[in-house]
C-alpha cells in the first residue's frame, strides 16, 4: 500500500527533477509532458488512490517550479484555467489508464483459471485413460462425449471412432430389464447398476456388469451420464462352470450316497437273513445227527459231518466280511492308544491258544500313537495270529515285533516271523479279499485277516506292506501318519 | 400255548422256535415258554389285549426278544416295554441274528438287560439258549410281581 504512494511520490519527484533539468537548459514547455507520463505510470501501477495523490503533487510541483510567481503555490487568476484543464487532462489519463489496467487483470485472471482448468482436466482424462476400467460419457441423448483408453481395449473402437455415436446403436446393448425402468431409477436416484450385453468392433459379444452415474447442473437440470463397464464374460463363465460342477458334485455325492445306503442295508440283510438259514441248516443237522445216532453208516455219518463243518465255515465267512464291511462304513473314533499296551493285550489273547508251542517272543518298544484302539486291536490281532499260524511247521517259532521309524509325522510298526513265508510274486495278492496262499488244509482261515488290516490302516492314512520269501519267513510292515488335531 | 409260561419268546422265524425250544427242552424249561410271532402280539400279550385279554396277571420272569419282527419290531417292542411302569422292571434279552452295532447301540440306549447274538454253530447256539433260560428263568431272581417257579 505504502508502496504505491511511494511511487506516486518518486515519480512525480523524478518528472521535476528532469523538467527542472531541461528547464535549465532553456527547454521549454516540457514539464507538462513529463508529469502527465509520471501520472498515468502512477495511474498504470499503482491504482487510483495514488494517481489522485500524483496528480495533486504534480500540480503543486508544476505551479511551485514552473509557473510564475516562481517558488510560489500561489496562482493567478489568468492561470486557473490552464489548471483545471490540466487537472481534467490528469484525471482522464489516470482514469483510462485504470480502466485499461483493471480489463487487463480480469482478462490475465480468467486467463489463468482457464490454464489451470485445462491441466486439471487433461490431468484427469489422463487419469481415467490409465484405469482398466471401461469408462465413457454420453450426453442425454445417448450420444457418446468421452470415450477412454479402457473402452477403446474393451470396445475396440477408438475414441474418435466413437465420440459422437450414440452408444446404445454402437455397442448394440442389450439390457436386463426396458430401458425405461433403467432411465427412470437413473432420473429417480442417480444411479443404475446392471448387467448388460455389448457387442465389441469385431463382433463378439461381451457381458459387462454396467454402472451409470448421472451428471446434474444448475436447477437439477440432467447434463449427461458416467458409465463405467466390467468385463464379466470371463467370471461369468467360470461361475456357471462352478455351478455344473458343482451340480456334477452333489449328484455325485447323491449317487455313492444311495449307493452306501444300499451297501449298507445290503450289509444288514446279510447279517440277518443270510445268518438265520445258516443256522437252521447247521441247527437241523445237528439234530439230525443226535437222531441218528447208531443208524448211519461211517459214510452217511461223514456226509452229516460235512454239511455241519460246511455250515460252520460259511458262518465264519459271513461274519468275517461283515466285520470287513463294517470297519469301511464304521466311523472311527480316534485316540492316544498305546501301542506297547495294545500288544500286550493282544499277546494275552492270543497265547493261550498257543500254550503247547514252543514260541520265542521278541517285542520291542512301540510309541503311544493317535488311532481308533479297537479298530489299531483287531489289526494287530490279525497280524500277530497270522505270524503265530504260520510259524505252526517250526520247532522253534520267532515273532517279533517292533517299530523301525519313528517320526513326528509317521510309525512303522512291523511283525516278523520265521515260518513258511511266501513268494514275493504274489505279495500284490496278499491283501486281496478271499486272497489266500495256502490250501486250507494246511492253513485255516477265511482269506480276509489282511484285507481287514489293510483296511484299518488305511482308514488310519498308513500304508502297509510285506516282504517275505518261501520258507524263510515273513514281514509285514505297516505304517501310521499323525492326524490332524493329535497330541502326543 | 401255555399261558403260565416265564419265559415270553418273541420270534417270527418257526425254526428258530423250534431250534429254541429244543434247546431249552432238555432244561425242562420248554413248557414255560410263550411264543408269540410278532411285535405286536408280543405287546398284545404284555398289556392284555386281544388274544390275551383273559390270561394270568402275571408278568414273565423274561423277554426274549428278536428284533427283526414283523409289524411291530424288536426296538419298538423295547421301547413300550422300558418305558411302562408296570413293565420296565422285566428283564429283556435280545437274541438277533445281527452283529449291527447300531442295533445294540440302540438296544442298550434303550435298557436292554442283555444283547445276544445268535450263534452259526448249533451247539453254541444250545448253549447260548440253555444258558439263557437257566440263568433268567431259573437262578435269577425275578422282580415283583412275575410269575414264580412252579
Amino acid at each position: 500500500m505504502m508502496g504505491r504512494y511511494l511511487l506516486a511520490v518518486v515519480s512525480i519527484g523524478l518528472a521535476t527533477g528532469a523538467a527542472l533539468l531541461v528547464d535549465h537548459f532553456h527547454v521549454r514547455d516540457v514539464a507538462v509532458p513529463l508529469f502527465l507520463f509520471a501520472l498515468s505510470l502512477t495511474a498504470w501501477y499503482g491504482g487510483a488512490g495514488p494517481a489522485a495523490a500524483a496528480l495533486i503533487l504534480a500540480v503543486g510541483s508544476f505551479d511551485y517550479f514552473f509557473v510564475e510567481p516562481f517558488y510560489s503555490l500561489n496562482i493567478s487568476a489568468s492561470d486557473l484555467p490552464y489548471f483545471l484543464i490540466f487537472a481534467a487532462f490528469a484525471v482522464l489519463v489516470t482514469w483510462f489508464s485504470s480502466v485499461r489496467r483493471k480489463a487487463e487483470a480480469d482478462l490475465r485472471q480468467a486467463r489463468d483459471k482457464l490454464e489451470i482448468e485445462v491441466v486439471e482436466r487433461t490431468q484427469q482424462a489422463s487419469l481415467l485413460n490409465l484405469t482398466h476400467d471401461t469408462i465413457f460419457v454420453r450426453d442425454m441423448n445417448d450420444v457418446i462425449t468421452y470415450w477412454n483408453r479402457g473402452a477403446q481395449e474393451l470396445y475396440g473402437w477408438s475414441s474418435r471412432e466413437a465420440v459422437g455415436q450414440r452408444s446404445h446403436d454402437l455397442l448394440r446393448t442389450v439390457f436386463p430389464v426396458p430401458i425405461e425402468t433403467i432411465k427412470a431409477e437413473l432420473l429417480n436416484t442417480g444411479r443404475w447398476e446392471g448387467e448388460v450385453r455389448h457387442t465389441k468392433s469385431d463382433g463378439t459379444e461381451v457381458l459387462v456388469s454396467s454402472r451409470w452415474a448421472l451428471q446434474r447442473g444448475e436447477s437439477n437440470r440432467s447434463l449427461a451420464i458416467l458409465e463405467t463397464n466390467n468385463d464379466i464374460s470371463e467370471r461369468k463363465r467360470r461361475e456357471l462352470e462352478v455351478g455344473t460342477l458343482n451340480e456334477a458334485l452333489g449328484q455325485r455325492t447323491a449317487e455313492l450316497e444311495s449307493i452306501n445306503k444300499e451297501l449298507e442295508a445290503f450289509a444288514y440283510s446279510v447279517s440277518h437273513d443270510l445268518r438265520a438259514p445258516l443256522r437252521h441248516m447247521s441247527g437241523y443237522t445237528q439234530l439230525l445227527k443226535k437222531s441218528t445216532a447208531g443208524l448211519l453208516n461211517e459214510k452217511s455219518q461223514r456226509y452229516v459231518a460235512m454239511i455241519l463243518e460246511s455250515s460252520g465255515k460259511m458262518g465264519n465267512l459271513i461274519d468275517d466280511l461283515l466285520a470287513f464291511s463294517r470297519i469301511g462304513r464304521a466311523e472311527t473314533h480316534k485316540t492316544t492308544v498305546s501301542l506297547d499296551q495294545l500288544v500286550q493285550e493282544v499277546l494275552a489273547e492270543i497265547r493261550p491258544d498257543a500254550a503247547n508251542r514252543d514260541i520265542e517272543w521278541k517285542i520291542g518298544t512301540l510309541p503311544t500313537w493317535y488311532g481308533d484302539r479297537s479298530m489299531l486291536r483287531l489289526a494287530l490281532i490279525n497280524l500277530i495270529a497270522n505270524a503265530v499260524k504260520f510259524t505252526r511247521t517250526r520247532a522253534q517259532a520267532e515273532i517279533e515285533i517292533g517299530c523301525v521309524e519313528q517320526n513326528p509325522n509317521q510309525v512303522v510298526v512291523f511283525v516278523r516271523d520265521n515260518g513258511v513265508g511266501f513268494d514275493m510274486k504274489y505279495v500284490n495278492k496278499l491283501f486281496g479279499v478271499f486272497q489266500r496262499l495256502h490250501p486250507v488244509e494246511t492253513f485255516e482261515g477265511t482269506g480276509i485277516g489282511l484285507a481287514t488290516v489293510q483296511r484299518i490302516v488305511h482308514r488310519h492314512g498308513g500304508r502297509v506292506w510285506a516282504d517275505g520269501e518261501v520258507d524263510r519267513g515273513a514281514t509285514f510292515y505297516f505304517s501310521l501318519s499323525k492326524s490332524q488335531g493329535a497330541n502326543s | 400255548m401255555s399261558t403260565l409260561g416265564r419265559i415270553l419268546l418273541v420270534e417270527d422265524d418257526p425254526k428258530d422256535v423250534e431250534l429254541t425250544l429244543t434247546a431249552l427242552e432238555e432244561y425242562n424249561l420248554a413248557n414255560e415258554v410263550v411264543v408269540v410271532r410278532d411285535g405286536e402280539e408280543a405287546l398284545d400279550y404284555l398289556f392284555y389285549r386281544g388274544n390275551f385279554l383273559r390270561r394270568a396277571g402275571e408278568n414273565p420272569a423274561v423277554l426274549l426278544l428278536d428284533l427283526k419282527l414283523p409289524k411291530v419290531n424288536g426296538l419298538e417292542v423295547l421301547q413300550e416295554v422300558k418305558s411302562n411302569d408296570q413293565l420296565k422292571m422285566i428283564p429283556v434279552v435280545v437274541l438277533t441274528s445281527s452283529h449291527e452295532e447300531k442295533d445294540m447301540v440302540a438296544s442298550y440306549k434303550l435298557g436292554v438287560n442283555a444283547y445276544v447274538v445268535k450263534p452259526v454253530d448249533f451247539h453254541e447256539f444250545v448253549n447260548a439258549i440253555k444258558e439263557l433260560g437257566v440263568f433268567w428263568a431259573v437262578i435269577n431272581e425275578p422282580p415283583p410281581g412275575s410269575i414264580k417257579k412252579h
